[in-house]
């Protein structure tokens, strides 16, 4: 009896700690990329995209996204949008767009995970250096057990939404501008 | 049966649980292509109000150090040249230790984040919370190919 106790125990003990540990997975491109954005002002313009402050997602880690995958989302959401005529892969754009992750907030537990980030946006001309734009953008996102009942899943939701609010806002912020 | 099947289990416990976050290190920073460190002379850090350990003095300390001239308290003047604000992470193993650091360094009116830098040791590899604060400033100026002021 008590060994049938110890041994459920030491069952429920494994899987809390692996639960715990070690089950993150990296954020995908195609969670971040946002689809549709509202009334989205054109700009006649080709764009290079940079970006910093990210990293990658180790196994021992929690969710991340790495600086390519964010760059390619917003990519990929510049060209969905229209918001540039291209994106140029090298130093021969009419504007420089770079956005650096700055905070991400994470939570330890809880049955909801709310993420808050913080990120720079600016918009320049590589040319002239003039300064187009620079704004931080803070976005937050909250997936509860409705999302996923998995803890690790809930949280790499919660990572995603936050991100694709972000690139919205910035998206949006850049739609905003004068640049002709 | 059962005796063998609960130290394979403890065994196995046991591996997860040092195979996950013993030794994490991570040490990045960003500097936006539009900021310019160069120019920057006067600094004002912004103490966090659940600072209780008094990070923002260690910040002081260190851009001090690197000759500029430095203040710091609870307001966000905007009469110097940037702002520095922190977010600092604690954990417990044996006794307290800082695992994480974040450092950035804004624009004093628009707020925007010029600079950042991130240090994360696990406890393994802890720092000191000076060494925290010291690596993480240092690798923001050297993205401005700046060691200080002096």
């Amino acid at each position: 009896m008590v060994k049938s106790k110890l041994f459920v125990f030491i069952i429920l003990l494994v899987s809390v700690v692996i639960i715990l540990s070690g089950c993150a997975s990296p954020i995908s491109k195609n969670a971040v990329v946002v689809h549709s954005i509202p009334a989205m002002q054109q700009h006649q313009k080709t764009v290079t995209i940079k970006t910093q402050g990210g990293s990658e997602t180790s196994l021992v880690d929690i969710s991340n996204i790495s600086d390519i995958v964010f760059e390619k989302a917003i990519e990929d959401s510049i060209m969905e949008s229209g918001l540039f005529t291209q994106v140029i892969h090298g130093d021969d754009s009419d504007c420089l767009l770079n956005v650096s992750i700055i905070n991400v907030t994470k939570p330890v537990f809880g049955s909801s995970f709310t993420i808050k980030i913080e990120t720079g946006w600016s918009l320049s001309d590589p040319n002239n250096k003039k300064i187009f734009m620079r704004e931080s953008i803070t976005s937050s996102y909250t997936a509860t057990m409705g999302h996923a009942l998995y803890g690790p899943k809930r949280f790499r939701l919660a990572v995603e939404g936050a991100i694709r609010e972000n690139i919205r806002l910035g998206l949006m912020a850049i739609s905003r501008l004068q640049l002709e | 049966m059962l005796k063998k099947l609960s130290l394979s289990l403890s065994l196995l416990l046991v591996v997860i649980f040092f195979s996950s976050g013993c030794a994490v290190n991570r040490a990045t920073a960003t500097l936006d292509p539009t900021a310019d460190l160069v120019d920057i002379d006067s600094i004002y850090v912004t103490k966090l109000a659940l600072d209780k350990r008094g990070v923002n003095l260690l910040i002081v300390d260190k851009l001090k150090s690197m000759g500029y001239t430095v203040s710091t308290g609870d307001d966000t003047p905007s009469s110097v040249d940037v702002v520095v604000t922190y977010k600092d992470k604690w954990m417990w193993d044996i006794t307290m230790y800082m695992i994480e650091l974040t450092v950035t360094i804004r624009d004093s009116k628009t707020n925007f984040p010029l600079a950042s830098g991130n240090s994360y040791h696990t406890s393994l590899t802890r720092k000191s919370p000076e060494e925290m604060v010291s690596e993480v400033i240092d690798n923001i100026f050297k993205q401005g190919d700046r060691d200080g002021k002096e």
